[in-house]
């Protein structure tokens, strides 16, 4: 059973949202006049057919059918949106908070799927990563120098006279204590089954 | 304006910075030691799980729990002040004291999950800390001691044209905590013209995302890159230099600059430096030892060389 | 309840007060309301039982033939105090004192048999014994009554008008005009405000366009000449002090080193000042000179040299021919006296830098809806030609953006519609597709709210041909050499990118500081957006809540000059109510015993009426804007403020009088209302609803004259439950709060339970509530016991 943010989901989209823990007090949700000031400014409805005003205006209306739009997968998660919405709503956490939905019911997993090894680091090392299987993409895009980088890391972080960075000993144990109560342990386990099965 | 503390300070480490740019933390603590601020780095201090947070992996709990275990050790060492290297470690501690302070269910969860966890010790009470108070970004320690980090410039920058990258997560989260106006963000402007630069100020896209987007740049590369274009493609010829505070964007708009490059066929002349090396180098700091230009993709060298042949020599 | 009464009475300084023989006669008129009252009542017995000097019965005591009875008994039987047991004081207490003007009007009481008795109880033997009591009380509460005067003040005749804009100018004019001597202050050089620079103005009955100077002009000219018109030009406000007749005003005029009784106007000087200074006229498009007149028909007609960017060449002193011009002048303090003061200090438009995402610094071509009437006017930089500021040419398309700064939630942001916007970019659209119809117009709105008759206007300018397009832009950027304006089309669902040569900012509209500043020195309230607040939107617009401060135009709130004219004209009207007649008072009203008070201010602190104030040397109470409801005299460490009205041994009798005659077992309510309280109450009695004979009622200005000891006397002569019901009024919400707290913890002292005194919000609709409310305390009483 996968720990959920906020508890006890009701039957409003609206009453779920506003009431996450990602959202805040006053987001304008119900405010909300569907003036399009955050899509003029969106970067991903510039590059894609992703409009945060309508993504808002399913929420209002409760149309669970918004969870289907893959659409709202497009965010950049760039708050642009919100900083600048006269009625003081945020359509990035509204987004933020439709994906855990989903993914929370199982839906699409396979989106979550190779980041959960950013996860796994952190139970390592007490220290987030650039999940392994994305390397081979960015070695192809950033070329063998980026390979040298990460090679000589620890020698050019010694020059620069940093010390190490990965958590240890208690402090490590202290923080996989405080991901295995907090249930984040189970998530990532039951993301990876939802995925695998 | 919010006060700036220059003592008890706790270097937030950046997962970031760690294995892209570390020259950002030496040169962060370079000018640190040179000001005089008083500052901590604890090795115990976990990460602040943002990636994983804006992966959609971490729960808001997950990450509350561990803020507040990190909120434990800055209080243990007397170092409260906590400041970041990096705009997205700024805005998960603001939102986990924000809520914390404001939500009781979730403070009562948190400090559950810390019993739980055999840490009761740790719990949090609601108004330990301050969003306001105690969280900071070191851009805004610099811009606190601009005048006399002006007086150590050693570089002379005034042949470089700089314009400034503004973390969205510095200035769109809590626009209302930014030290300078969130809809005209100036903080890299005003740190980089009180270094001697020109500084090109708008230009098109200038609030935009640097177009890493969290997942958007593994999982939806080409979107994640068209927004990055629009940003290098409107500071092409506009400036020599764009300025950094945060090392995810640092990250997408240096190390992909060579990928657009290719897929357009020309030369985009443009560099990328995070505001702590760039002032750590005009301060006289080592670009190898101290600024770790080494670590770029864009190379730095022609730049350093333009200013060098202005500076006079020491 | 016994152990608590023995408490009571030692505590209690009251209750071994005896009833002095009382000399005064008293007679009582019972009215039968043609067999609304009797038909319940039995008129017999309640005639036999009454304990007075005269007792008649009447058919109809407020037909007119009763008016004689009255008269002749009160003459006859010597009477001097009458109760009136019949229907409601609020619809029939003035008839009645009418009826009885031998008398002075406080010596006449009303007992509310009808609406309290016979309409609300069924069984008559209840009934009648009720309204002998009710009647009884209402003989021991007249016995105490004390004659008192109306309060008349004569407010001076005369007001101030701070601000010559548009509503200025109408509301002084107006004044003027019925014989008030008015002056109008104005901080600017000139008079005319904000219309005289929009070019051409919009109505709500003609589908054109007119020439806003035309029209101002002859209003203009007519303030000029007014004989009872003064105007001050260059002045601040620097102090005002309230008296009860007026207030006295000073004001400083700034100096502009020009004589202007000499001035002739004829401008040599400008042709010699080197000086070149951004023209504010011409929202800084152009320059003007250090000494300068802001526009040709400025008023009054005479240059000012202005001090903060004049040299001191003195090449202009030497040019005039009449020896105007002065560098020795001085700003000159001004001292006035004013009856009334009229606010009407406008609005500033919204800092475009507020909104840098729309370059309006950045971009020359990026302009105001201000800027935009300035190069339409004909008097303005372009000579009305519709040019580029870039490059003086043509704009092929403007893009205008509405709610710049309007409507927005944000920090910065103004959260209120600005009003007038949609109509001002239809305007300006309407003017250039008429005018120069090779430009393309395109409106981004979010609502186009062009109400009431304005819609005809918005048909008449699609007609023109412009392009609508329903989106809030997020940026304008410039690609190349045009403009671009990001907007999401959201009824096509489709972000664009508009290209452009001219983007206008429909600016939003915001309270000036210097509206704030006089609203500060007068003690003048403001809304939560800073605009001048009136008393009540609808029974008392155009007032402030301070007495004899009135608003009218955009001081008050975004609006139109129409709007800004009528409210002009309103607020004039208002001032001279004041004058002519609005100067009478009527008790209950509060007085200030001078000599005992301290001057600690509390009196002034607790009073949402702001009737309280400070005069040179004393604590005084203005009594037009007292409401007499006590709160002050609860606050009084001193207890030198009195409630003239309705003073303690009135309510101690009429307390006694309704608790009289208890049986055993009985339960006795009462009921404490304010008029709003009292009206519902009423309204149970016209709806025939019923609640418990127990329930007895006492007509009050507010919870705030009811103190401590008054709920003892209550408490220890019987009363089981107390209810206090009352509008909850905006204005004194704190005093409420503290009164309520005040007399809980004083029934919880006595070791009465907390749930014999209650309160409760009244509203006049929700008389039904109230009625409730009256039947559940009895029930809940009745189980206890």
């Amino acid at each position: 059973m996968i720990k959920k943010d906020p508890k006890g989901d009701t039957d409003s989209l609206l009453e779920d949202v506003r009431n996450d823990y990602r959202a805040f007090p006053e987001m304008g949700i119900k405010r909300c006049l569907q003036c399009g000031l955050c899509t003029s400014n969106c970067p991903a409805a510039r590059h894609s057919d992703y409009d945060p005003r309508e993504m808002v205006k399913m929420v209002r209306d409760n149309n669970p059918e918004i969870m289907n739009n893959p659409d709202i997968w497009n965010c950049f998660y760039c708050y642009t949106c919100g900083s600048n919405c006269p009625a003081n709503n945020s359509p990035c956490i509204v987004n933020q908070i439709l994906r855990q939905k989903i993914l929370l019911k199982g839906e699409n997993n396979a989106r979550i799927y190779e980041f959960l090894a950013y996860g796994y680091s952190y139970l390592d090392f007490g220290v987030g990563s650039i999940p392994s299987d994305f390397f081979d993409g960015l070695v192809a895009d950033f070329g063998q120098k980026y390979v040298e980088l990460k090679i000589n890391l620890e020698d050019i972080r010694h020059d620069l006279g940093l010390e190490d960075y990965n958590l240890k000993g208690e402090a490590l144990e202290e923080v996989k204590s405080i991901l295995s109560s907090s249930g984040f342990t189970s998530r990532l386990e039951e993301f990876k089954r939802c995925h695998e099965s | 304006m919010k006060k700036i503390p220059h003592k008890n300070i706790l270097l937030f480490k950046s997962c970031l910075v760690n294995v892209e740019y570390p020259g950002v933390e030496s040169s962060t603590r370079y000018i640190f030691d040179k000001m005089g601020v008083e500052y901590r780095v604890d090795p115990d201090q976990s990460c602040c799980t943002g990636l994983g947070y804006y992966y959609d992996l971490f729960d808001q709990l997950s990450t509350t729990a561990l803020a507040v275990r990190n909120f434990y050790l800055a209080r243990r060492s007397g170092h409260e002040n906590i400041t970041t290297l990096c705009s997205t470690c700024y805005a998960i501690m603001k939102k986990t004291i924000k809520l914390l302070n404001s939500n009781e269910n979730a403070r009562q969860e948190v400090n559950d999950i810390l019993k739980k966890a055999g840490l009761s010790h740790m719990q949090y009470q609601a108004g330990d800390l301050s969003s306001e108070h105690n969280i900071f970004h070191v851009v805004e320690v610099f811009h606190s001691l601009k005048e006399k980090i002006s007086k150590e410039i050693k570089l002379d920058l005034s042949g470089i044209k700089i314009a400034s990258h503004h973390a969205c997560h510095y200035c769109k989260v809590y626009p209302e905590d930014s030290i300078t106006p969130s809809r005209n963000p100036m903080v890299l402007d005003e740190l980089s013209s009180s270094c001697g630069a020109q500084v090109v100020d708008w230009y098109d896209f200038k609030k935009a995302t640097c177009g890493a987007g969290f997942s958007q740049r593994f999982a939806n590369r080409d979107l994640s890159l068209s927004a990055t274009a629009d940003k290098l493609l409107a500071l092409e010829g506009e400036a020599d230099l764009l300025l950094h505070m945060c090392p995810n964007c640092q990250m997408q708009l240096d190390r992909y600059q060579p990928v657009l490059e290719k897929e357009l066929g020309r030369k985009l002349n443009l560099t990328h430096l995070n505001i702590a090396q760039l002032m750590a180098l005009a301060m006289g700091a080592d670009p190898y030892k101290i600024a770790g230009i080494q670590t770029h993709s864009v190379p730095l060298e022609g730049l350093l060389e333009k200013i060098k042949n202005k500076s006079p020599v020491e | 309840m016994s152990t608590t009464k023995s408490k009571l009475e030692k505590n209690h300084p009251l209750t071994k007060e005896e009833d002095t023989k009382n000399p005064e006669k008293v007679g009582v008129f019972l009215c039968r309301c043609g067999g609304n009252i009797s038909h319940t009542v039995d008129m017999a017995k309640l005639k036999d039982s009454i304990q007075a000097d005269f007792v008649g019965e009447f058919e109809n005591l407020c037909s007119l033939n009763c008016r004689r009875h009255i008269r002749e008994e009160i003459i006859d039987k010597e009477l001097d105090r009458v109760v009136i047991a019949a229907c409601s004081p609020i619809t029939h207490l003035k008839t009645f004192q009418n009826y009885a003007d031998l008398l002075n009007p406080y010596m006449v009481e009303m007992v509310n048999i009808r609406e309290q008795c016979s309409w609300v109880h069924s069984d008559s033997a209840k009934a009648t014994k009720k309204a002998i009591e009710l009647t009884q009380s209402g003989v021991e509460k007249v016995k105490k009554a004390q004659a008192l005067d109306k309060i008349i003040r004569q407010t001076e005749k005369s007001a101030a008008v701070f601000g010559g804009g548009i509503s200025g100018i109408t509301a002084a004019l107006s004044l003027a005009n019925q014989g008030v001597k008015t002056c109008i202050i104005e901080k600017n050089p000139t008079i005319g405000g904000n219309m005289v620079k929009i070019g051409k103005v919009f109505s709500p009955e003609k589908l054109a366009e007119e020439c806003s100077l035309c029209i101002l002009n002859p209003i203009i000219n007519e303030v000029i000449n007014h004989k009872n018109i003064r105007i001050l030009t260059k002045t601040n406000l620097l102090r005002a002090g309230r008296r009860s007749t007026h207030f006295k005003i000073i004001l400083e005029k700034q100096t502009g080193f020009v004589h202007e009784d000499l001035c002739i106007s004829c401008g040599r000087c400008v042709e010699v000042c080197p000086v070149d200074v951004p023209d504010e006229w011409n929202q800084k498009m152009t320059t003007r000179k250090a000494i300068y007149k802001p526009f040709a028909q400025a008023v009054p007609d005479v240059y000012n040299i202005d001090l903060e960017n004049c040299i001191r060449c003195g090449k202009c002193e030497k040019v005039c021919t009449v020896g105007a011009i002065d560098f020795n002048l001085k700003s000159e303090i001004i001292p006035l006296e004013a009856g009334n003061v009229v606010i009407a200090t406008g609005h500033e438009s919204f800092d475009l830098n507020k909104r840098p995402e729309y370059g309006y610094q950045r971009f020359d071509d990026v302009i105001s809806q201000m800027d935009l009437a300035r190069i339409l006017g004909v008097n303005g930089p372009t000579q009305g030609e519709l040019l580029k500021i870039s490059d003086g040419k043509r704009p092929e398309r403007v893009v205008m953006v509405q709610c710049t700064g309007s409507r927005d939630e944000k920090d910065d942001g103004k959260r209120y519609c600005s009003k007038v916007c949609c109509m001002v970019a239809l305007k300006h659209a309407s003017i250039i597709r008429e005018r120069f119809p090779e430009t393309e117009v395109v409106i981004c709105y979010t609502d186009m709210r062009t109400v009431g008759m304005y819609e005809n206007y918005l048909r008449y300018v699609q007609d023109k041909d412009i392009k609508l397009i329903r989106g809030r832009p997020g940026e304008v950027t410039k690609k190349d050499d045009k403009l671009v304006v990001r907007v999401e089309d959201t009824l096509e669902r489709k972000p664009l990118e508009i290209e452009t040569d001219m983007v206008v900012l429909s600016e939003a509209i915001e309270p000036s500081p210097g509206t704030m500043r006089i609203a500060q020195k007068f003690n003048v309230g403001l809304s939560q957006d800073l605009f001048i607040k009136e008393k009540h939107s609808k029974i008392k617009p155009v007032n402030t809540d301070m007495e004899r401060v009135f608003v009218c135009g955009t001081a008050q709130g975004p609006k139109d000059i129409t709007d800004s004219v009528s409210q002009a004209n309103a607020a004039a009207a208002k001032v001279s109510e004041q004058i002519k007649s609005g100067t009478e008072a009527e008790p209950p009203v509060a007085v200030i015993k001078t000599s005992q008070c301290n001057l600690c201010g509390k009196c002034m602190d607790i009073c949402g009426f702001k009737a309280v104030y400070r005069d040179e040397e004393n604590m005084a109470i203005d009594p037009m804007a007292c409401r007499g409801c006590g709160a002050c005299a609860g606050q009084c460490p001193q207890e030198a403020i009195e409630i003239k009205g309705i003073n303690d041994l009135e309510l101690y009798a009429q307390i006694r009088g309704l608790l009289s005659d208890k049986k055993e077992g009985e339960i006795r309510i009462l009921a404490f209302l304010d008029n709003v309280g009292y009206t519902a109450a009423d309204a149970i009695g016209n709806n025939r609803l019923c609640y418990p004979e127990a329930i007895r009622i006492i007509k009050i200005p507010s919870i705030n004259r009811i103190m401590p000891h008054h709920l003892m006397y209550a408490f220890l002569h019987g009363a089981d439950g107390v209810l206090m019901a009352e509008y909850p009024d905006e204005c004194m919400l704190e005093a409420h709060k503290a009164k309520i707290k005040e007399l809980s913890e004083s029934v919880k002292n006595q070791g009465i339970p907390s749930d014999r005194l209650r309160f409760y919000k009244a509203y006049a609709p929700h008389y039904r509530g109230l009625a409730q409310q009256f039947t559940r305390f009895f029930e809940d009483i009745t189980r206890e016991i």
